[in-house]
């Protein structure tokens, strides 16, 4: 047996340090303004505009909307805000920190984005009451448990693909204009504000392809309680997200901050290095 | 036993040498300062040391470990101060101690670091709305939250003002006490002077000087007599006026006896007051400085 191993301390269990990491995330995420802003303040705004509608409303009507002001928040969260935290943490250093600590790498992973799930979740339940004391429609527990789980899903797949996006932001100050350069576009063309009629046929086609239009579409049929929630395309795409990003964030994730092309050689990282 | 074993030790990031053939030993509970001048490679070779880095050549061992792959239970051995403070911002202090007290195995207190980093009356205040200073003190409790046997400190005072450079040399003294080894780098010869028992110089990559503090010293050359010279003081002999520079006389003597005699003499005639005169080695500053001047003139 080596010396390391005959001296080692029993390190405490992975459950506590997952849930202490989940804490952790947690805790930054409530105190991070930005979440309540884009994932709560913004699409809650927008659904009190559907009151002046609520009389003419039916629940066919008011169930696309209110999924897509749900995925709307979740991708602020999940992806956006995710997302732009990886990156200002990286380059701070703060990633760097956890790197060289006891904590698995997969932990602080695992923590933050079941951490950015949750909160999407409570976003997305809070916005949900919202949505039924602004229209007035009335939905049931099942059916607002089966926007949830969808809700969840797209937080995965969603914080999956920001994760993975972040290797190629290279500076904090970039971070925002790259990852609004992917949101907006995004989030209009999947119909989070309504359908777009106008656009081109491959364009539909392609967000279908895309995380956020599953979403929208399944939390739709989650609303209406017909049938069921999910169909085989939109599962598999976003598990073909979720599955893409953790893969490229496996391989290409860098933990310390990026230098400039032209810093000195002493002050060049790698970022491989075990977990 | 020795905590750090690093054996020709060779990184290059192309065709750039940082580091080259570098190789010094640090013993458990040793207080060893790595000093250079920018660029000399004792951030790549602290960095190699914490894991962050692969040699390009070398070996280099770590609590018996290759730091490459050291695995959780290594990591929970070692403590580690960035040269750049790396904190969320939205946590306090005691919040922070806590959640990284518990990754590891036997961790101290939050209140018992707290105390020891001084900052138990801010423990409830988040980091952002803290000081640079006090910043740094919770990025050094974090590093001995874990009680670590081993403590990587880069820099770890830059910045500071003086009163919180010497608390934070308290906490290292009080570490040290204790059996951690710890291998600093720092600019400042007073901090290495203050904390090390051995100094290590890099210069261009290479180690110019591997000794204790006085040793280091001895080797800046000659002895140096020092005066401050009072206002109004009259014209110097020649072979002194060219020794002064901003009313302090320094000079580098190979024959003390000698000049002291001139200095002397000169005082008697024109009854100058000596107090405050001092003959003594070259200061860790004198010596350093030639020290990685030759290193960089060797490499030219």
């Amino acid at each position: 047996m080596s010396e390391i191993a005959l001296r080692a301390p029993r390190l405490p269990g992975l459950g506590p340090v997952l849930a202490s990491q989940l804490r952790y995330q947690l805790t930054l995420l409530a105190r991070n303004p930005r979440v309540i802003a884009a994932g709560l303040v913004l699409p809650g705004a927008l659904l009190a505009l559907e009151r002046g509608n609520a009389r003419h409303i039916t629940m066919a009507q008011a169930a696309p909307r209110i999924a897509g002001l749900v995925a709307l928040s979740a991708i602020a969260i999940a992806f956006f805000t995710h997302a732009n935290g990886l990156v200002v943490a990286r380059e701070a250093g703060v990633l760097r920190r956890w790197h060289v600590s006891p904590l698995p790498a997969w932990a602080y992973f695992a923590g933050r984005i079941m951490a950015t799930m949750l909160v999407t979740a409570a976003a997305g339940l809070i916005l949900v009451m919202v949505a039924m004391a602004m229209t007035g429609v009335h939905l049931t527990a099942h059916a607002v448990v089966g926007l949830l789980v969808v809700d969840m899903l797209g937080a995965l797949a969603l914080a999956a693909v920001g994760t993975a996006i972040t290797a190629i932001i290279t500076s904090a100050q970039s971070a925002q204009p790259v990852l609004m350069l992917v949101y907006i576009p995004l989030i209009v063309l999947s119909g989070a504000f309504g359908a777009v009629s106008s656009l081109p046929h491959w364009v539909h086609t392609a967000m279908t392809y895309l995380p956020v239009q599953p979403v929208i579409d399944a939390g739709s049929r989650a609303l209406q309680s017909s049938g069921a929630i999910m169909t085989v395309h939109d599962l598999a795409v976003l598990v073909g997200w979720l599955a893409g990003g953790l893969l490229l964030s496996f391989w290409f994730f860098p933990w310390d901050p990026h230098r400039p092309a032209h810093a000195k050689p002493t002050e060049a990282r790698t970022t491989d290095r075990s977990a | 036993m020795n905590a750090i074993i690093v054996k020709d030790l060779v990184k290059r990031y192309g065709g750039f040498t940082a580091v080259q053939d570098v190789s010094f030993e640090v013993a458990s509970g040793q207080v060893t300062a790595l000093l250079g001048p920018n660029g000399a490679g004792k951030t790549t070779t602290i960095e190699i040391l914490e894991g962050f880095l692969a040699p390009t050549a070398g070996t280099v061992q770590v609590l018996g470990a290759n730091p490459r792959a050291g695995g959780r239970a290594w990591r929970a051995r070692i403590g580690l101060v960035l040269q750049t403070t790396s904190l969320d911002a939205q946590l306090t202090a005691a919040e922070a101690l806590m959640m990284f007290g518990a990754l590891y195995p036997k961790p101290r207190r939050v209140a018992e670091v707290l105390d020891l980093i001084d900052l138990a009356s801010d423990a409830r205040t988040r980091i952002g709305a803290l000081s640079g200073g006090q910043r740094r003190r919770v990025d050094l409790g974090l590093a001995i939250i874990g009680r670590p046997e081993m403590l990587f400190l880069d820099e770890p005072t830059t910045g500071l003002d003086p009163e919180a450079r010497r608390r934070l040399w308290s906490v290292i003294e009080n570490l040290t006490a204790a059996g951690t080894t710890v291998l600093l780098t720092t600019h400042y010869l007073d901090e290495a002077q203050y904390l090390a028992s051995r100094v290590i110089v890099l210069a261009d990559g290479r180690v110019v000087a591997d000794a204790t503090p006085d040793e280091l010293r001895a080797m800046g050359g000659v002895p140096v007599i020092r005066f401050r010279l009072p206002a109004g003081t009259p014209a110097l002999p020649p072979a002194l006026t060219q020794h002064v520079g901003g009313n302090v006389l320094t000079m580098p003597s190979a024959n003390v006896t000698a000049d002291l005699a001139t200095l002397v003499g000169w005082a008697r005639k024109n009854y100058v007051d000596l107090t405050g005169l001092e003959v003594g080695p070259p200061s860790l500053e004198d010596a350093y400085l030639a020290l990685t001047r030759e290193g960089e003139l060797s490499h030219v």
